[in-house]
């Protein structure tokens, strides 16, 4: 008897699991899918919610202003948590794959998330376009993996030319660099590439420390950072531990010029965090909302008004390239007049977007991808002032100038 | 007899019904949860030659995992080595990791034996982590997805998994079945009982409990070893981590431990409990899932601590007497 | 390196190996009276600091005065934690023991993160970057502060168990607990206090970290691991064990970070536990308890 329950209980169970997947597969008419998997609990959570608040304004201006036109048809974001452990993300994505039907996806914005996944998007033939930065992303092969963001490696390059340029122009004499990094795709990537640079630029890396993400105690890494007598630091972290790093320093008098990673250094939370303090603060970004291309275009300007108009504070470094990630996989749709992933990949492929489209919401002002998946972007150096991150460099980006009066002694 | 009758024909039954299952729902969703699910089984199986039938919990097999995924995946990375040939000399790197850990760690008893299980793992992950030049460090190895290539475990469809999983948790079933009758497994069952009465009739507990080490720890890196070419990236946070260890552990203690059939049973209850409760609470709030896998472990311990295979009488192991109440409490003591 | 970055390491781990030790504290007590290693120490430790935080939403400032509200809270806590569950397995084996606090564990973590999300809080207060200069070196204020509460906590505690009437009877029931019924010791309530005792400072602990840790669900996670480091060091059921050991490993790790690698300071101390584990399970002050 026992056994019989058992045997009934399995069958039970398998044939609810089946019937529940099934209802989520029938497709309802006029309305195409777009995707999105990023993460929304766990420790990059924060990132997370910054580019769903920006996928759903992407979505209310499609369908604000018509929808996909060739289908006569309505966007609808279909949400799913990635969470922040790789293991769960790449079930995600398997269950966002193979139970709904989806034209395309925005997904991840963050490195460690966004490479398990590929292998599932390539076997399942559906275009994503992610703002994560880590190089590997675009050079393992993938064909439908397409980045809206600059790389990784191109981070220490802006870093090192920006501090170049304030060196010689206010003439600090600065030569004795440390690179500390969170331990993380992200980190390594990035730090890998303000190394070379540095070295390439002539200054001195007396510091090259990795850090294990959302430790508790920077005590230990600030002491390093002193006795090693750096003037200049390159930190690479997410927001918390940027925070920690940066209120240790302060409370252990170490002040050498810092030039953040991107990341924790550019979103609103840092802000909240120290306040008035962060006024001054440097750091590369792969996006920024006062960036040229944006300023002289304004139905750009309106985006990003919109945005702090919906959801409060600036349009932060994730809401932009998922904004425009969303923009573009809808833009696909369109001319492939179908919601066929497969089809619309090959549109993407061949997008060529400049001045006067949604194309320059992305710097230089233009969005073109090259055979391996990659938009060809530089990033921009941002310094907050009034509790805003300003682009400051390159010229052809920058809409304020540098504030050197928070360069001390 | 009769009783004994059925419970031999039933693993055959089911055998049966998941062989010809995929003809009729080929889902690849369905599929990918129940590839998972024997993946699991499997893995449990593979624990609970140590933790169940040797009575040493352990909370640190994802140690094993790890070098299963990592030899196999760097094999492949440097000289495009095939999985089937990887998997057997991640194996083979697990089983020396666990002469090495069993030797020293096995003197220890309690609570103590699983907090050197736990800092053994977390050992392995960071040493995972700093070694960036020889194991990618935090970025992981990847195994990019090109096409179909059967021979590295490639595959459009998630079918093939299905089947390959399959086969290895038939296989580490058969494995587990003979190893229960053999006479290392008397000897276990003699330890469980009281180990001391067994060493004084000459029993080497110490040897055969490193031989069950060696054999949980070949079956444990062997699925890790397909798990990376099934999904093609691994990193030392996602498959070396406290919780997926602890994860492996829990399964099989749901389910029944020390019962042949208990990880399988439970395997297919934990994964598709959090899978539910991802898909229809996922995108609401995280921790749904977990919370749920929490309070059915404190449920269990508190009311049923043989396991939820006790309700169905199944799984009478042989060597001895069946596992029952009085023998679980030992089973996972000194 | 020179002199000053040797001393401020040693001053670095100092102030946090007080912390450690007064949560290492509560789990070595847990451990000496009733044999049970508790796993969901860290989730404790995590409730304390949420409680904090909620408290000090409505009372801005400086929080460790919040303290004459949180340790009896989470005594409470833990003594009802004991009877509802715990005390239902008591002598039903380690193993039990170890999942139903691993259960229990994942069950605050998780409830947290449902109720909290995973967002880092933090209280916002001074504390945060004040820091007192001497010199060369720095001692940040608010790890300071950390340091010597738990310091006098452990001091008040040690008190507790020798010269209490109580206390001498928790020490008689972990030494004995058969002997100890004989002579009329009510085993099962002792339990209960014991383990009320033991949650309530991890909740203290908790406070004093919540002005310089973030407070996130899985925070615990951090210091569990280190805290089973400390007690096996200091001898399992050892108080001034779990202190000294609390500081030698603070110090220990400070200086595997400042002068070996910081991302290698964690693994030191799994070192120095197998190497405990292996050799000296009772460890540098315990006596060997036929473990």
């Amino acid at each position: 008897m026992k056994k019989f329950v058992f045997k009934v209980f399995v069958v039970l169970a398998l044939c609810s699991l089946v019937i529940g997947v099934n209802l989520n597969v029938i497709a309802a008419p006029k309305v195409v899918r777009i995707g999105f998997l990023n993460p929304l609990s766990g420790s990059n959570a924060d990132a997370g919610q910054q580019d769903l608040n920006a996928a759903k304004l992407a979505v209310e201006d499609i369908n604000n202003s018509g929808g996909i036109k060739s289908l006569k048809a309505k966007v609808e974001l279909v949400i799913e948590d990635s969470t922040s452990d790789a293991k769960e993300a790449a079930s995600a994505a398997q269950r966002l794959f193979t139970t709904k039907k989806v034209a395309g996806a925005l997904g991840t914005g963050i490195s460690g998330l966004t490479m398990p996944i590929q292998p599932i998007v390539e076997r399942y033939r559906i275009p994503i376009v992610t703002n994560s930065v880590n190089d590997d992303i675009t050079s393992k092969g993938y064909t439908y993996t397409f980045q809206v963001t600059p790389k990784g490696s191109q981070f220490g390059e802006t870093q090192v030319n920006f501090f170049k340029y304030i060196n010689d122009k206010y003439k600090l004499g600065l030569t004795k660099a440390a690179i500390v990094y969170e331990n993380s795709g992200y980190g390594v990537s990035t730090a890998e590439g303000i190394q070379t640079l540095a070295q390439k630029a002539g200054l001195k890396v007396v510091l090259y420390q990795p850090y294990p993400h959302g430790f508790t105690d920077a005590g230990p890494l600030v002491t390093t950072i002193k006795s090693s007598g750096a003037e200049i630091l390159f930190p690479v972290a997410y927001t918390t531990d940027a925070v920690l790093i940066i209120n240790t320093m302060k409370a252990m008098n170490v002040s050498p010029l810092i030039i953040g990673g991107g990341a924790g250094f550019l979103w609103p939370a840092i802000s909240e965090a120290l306040g008035k303090n962060v006024n001054g603060l440097i750091s590369v970004a792969s996006w920024n909302w006062d960036s040229k291309n944006i300023t002289e275009d304004p139905n750009m300007v309106a985006i990003t008004e919109r945005y702090e108009k919906k959801f409060g504070g600036f349009m932060t470094e994730h809401a932009g390239p998922s904004y425009l990630g969303v923009r573009l996989i809808a833009e696909a749709v369109d001319r492939a007049h179908s919601d066929d992933p497969v089809k619309v990949a090959a549109q993407m492929r061949k997008l060529s977007l400049a001045k006067g489209t949604i194309g320059a919401f992305m710097q230089p002002g233009r969005v073109k991808f090259e055979a391996s998946g990659w938009n060809t972007t530089h990033p921009v150096m941002i310094q907050w002032q009034d509790n805003k991150p300003r682009t400051v460099y390159p010229e052809a980006s920058a809409t304020r100038s540098f504030d050197p009066s928070f360069l001390k002694k | 007899m009769k009783n004994l009758n059925i419970s031999k024909a039933l693993p055959g039954i089911f055998l049966v019904i998941a062989l010809i299952f995929p003809i009729f729902i080929h889902h690849d969703y369905v599929m990918h949860i129940s590839w998972m699910i024997f993946l699991f089984a499997a893995m449990g199986v593979g624990w609970n030659l140590i933790g169940g039938y040797a009575g040493q919990l352990s909370l640190g097999h994802a140690a094993f995992f790890a070098v299963g995924a990592y030899t196999s995946a760097l094999l492949y990375a440097n000289f495009h080595l095939t999985p089937l040939i990887g998997g057997l000399a991640g194996g083979i790197v697990a089983m020396v990791f666990a002469l090495l850990i069993g030797y020293p760690c096995f003197r220890l008893r309690g609570p103590f034996f699983t907090l050197s299980t736990i800092a053994f793992a977390e050992i392995v992950r960071i040493l995972l982590l700093h070694f960036t030049g020889f194991t990618g460090g935090a970025l992981g190895v990847t195994i990019p997805f090109t096409g179909e290539r059967p021979l590295y475990l490639q595959f459009y469809s998630q079918v093939p998994y299905y089947y390959i999983a399959l086969a290895i948790l038939a296989a580490v079933l058969v494995f587990a079945f003979l190893f229960e009758r053999s006479k290392t497994g008397y000897y276990l069952a003699a330890i469980r009982e009281d180990q001391d009465a067994a060493e004084s009739l000459g029993v080497k507990s110490y040897r055969v409990k490193l031989i069950s080490l060696l054999c949980s720890a070949f079956i444990v890196a062997l699925c890790g070893a397909f798990f990376a070419f099934v999904s093609g990236y691994i990193d030392p946070d996602g498959v070396c981590s406290i919780d997926f260890s602890t994860e492996i552990a829990v399964i099989v203690i749901i389910g029944g431990i020390g019962k042949l059939w208990g990880p399988v049973l439970g395997a297919a209850l934990i994964i598709f409990l959090t899978e539910a409760t991802n898909a229809y609470l996922g995108s609401l709030k995280g921790g749904a899932g977990m919370l749920l896998y929490g309070i059915l472990l404190v449920v269990v311990v508190l009311t049923k601590p043989e396991g939820i295979i006790s309700f169905f009488n199944i799984g009478k192991s042989k060597g001895g007497e069946s596992i029952d109440d009085k023998h679980i409490g030992n089973a996972v003591t000194e | 390196m020179d002199g000053t970055s040797f001393m401020q390491s040693i001053i670095n781990g100092l102030m946090i190996g007080g912390v450690y030790a007064l949560f290492a504290v509560g789990l070595t007590i847990i451990f000496g009276v009733m044999d049970i290693v508790n796993f969901a120490h860290g989730e404790f430790l995590m409730l304390g600091m949420y409680l904090t935080w909620a408290l000090s939403r409505f009372f801005p400032g400086v929080p460790y005065w919040l303290i004459i509200i949180v340790a009896p809270i989470m005594y409470v806590i833990g003594y009802f934690v004991y009877k509802l569950s715990v005390a239902k397995i008591i002598g039903k084996g380690h193993g039990l023991y170890i999942l139903l606090t691993l259960g229990i564990g994942v069950i605050l973590q998780n409830g947290a993160l449902l109720l909290f999300s995973s967002d880092y809080r933090s209280i916002n207060s001074v504390i945060k970057s004040a820091a007192i200069n001497y010199g060369h070196f720095t001692i940040p204020t608010g790890r300071l502060i950390a340091f010597i509460m738990a310091i006098v906590c452990v001091i008040i505690l040690n008190f507790f168990l020798n010269r209490t009437n109580l206390g001498r009877a928790m020490r008689a029931t972990g030494e004995k607990s058969e002997v100890a019924k004989l002579l009329g010791i009510n085993t099962e309530k002792t339990f209960a206090i014991a383990f009320g005792l033991g949650i309530m400072l991890a909740g203290i602990s908790g406070l004093l970290l919540s002005p310089i840790f973030y407070t996130y669900p899985r925070v615990g996670v951090l210091f569990q691991t280190t805290a089973f480091v400390v007690v096996v060091l200091g001898g399992m059921g050892n108080v001034v064990g779990a202190l000294i050991g609390g500081l030698i490993i603070g110090v220990m790790e400070a200086l595997t970070g400042a002068y070996i690698s910081l991302d290698l300071s964690i693994l030191s101390t799994f070192v120095i536990f197998l190497l405990l584990l292996f050799f000296r399970p009772y460890g540098l002050f315990g006596k060997a308890r036929g473990i």
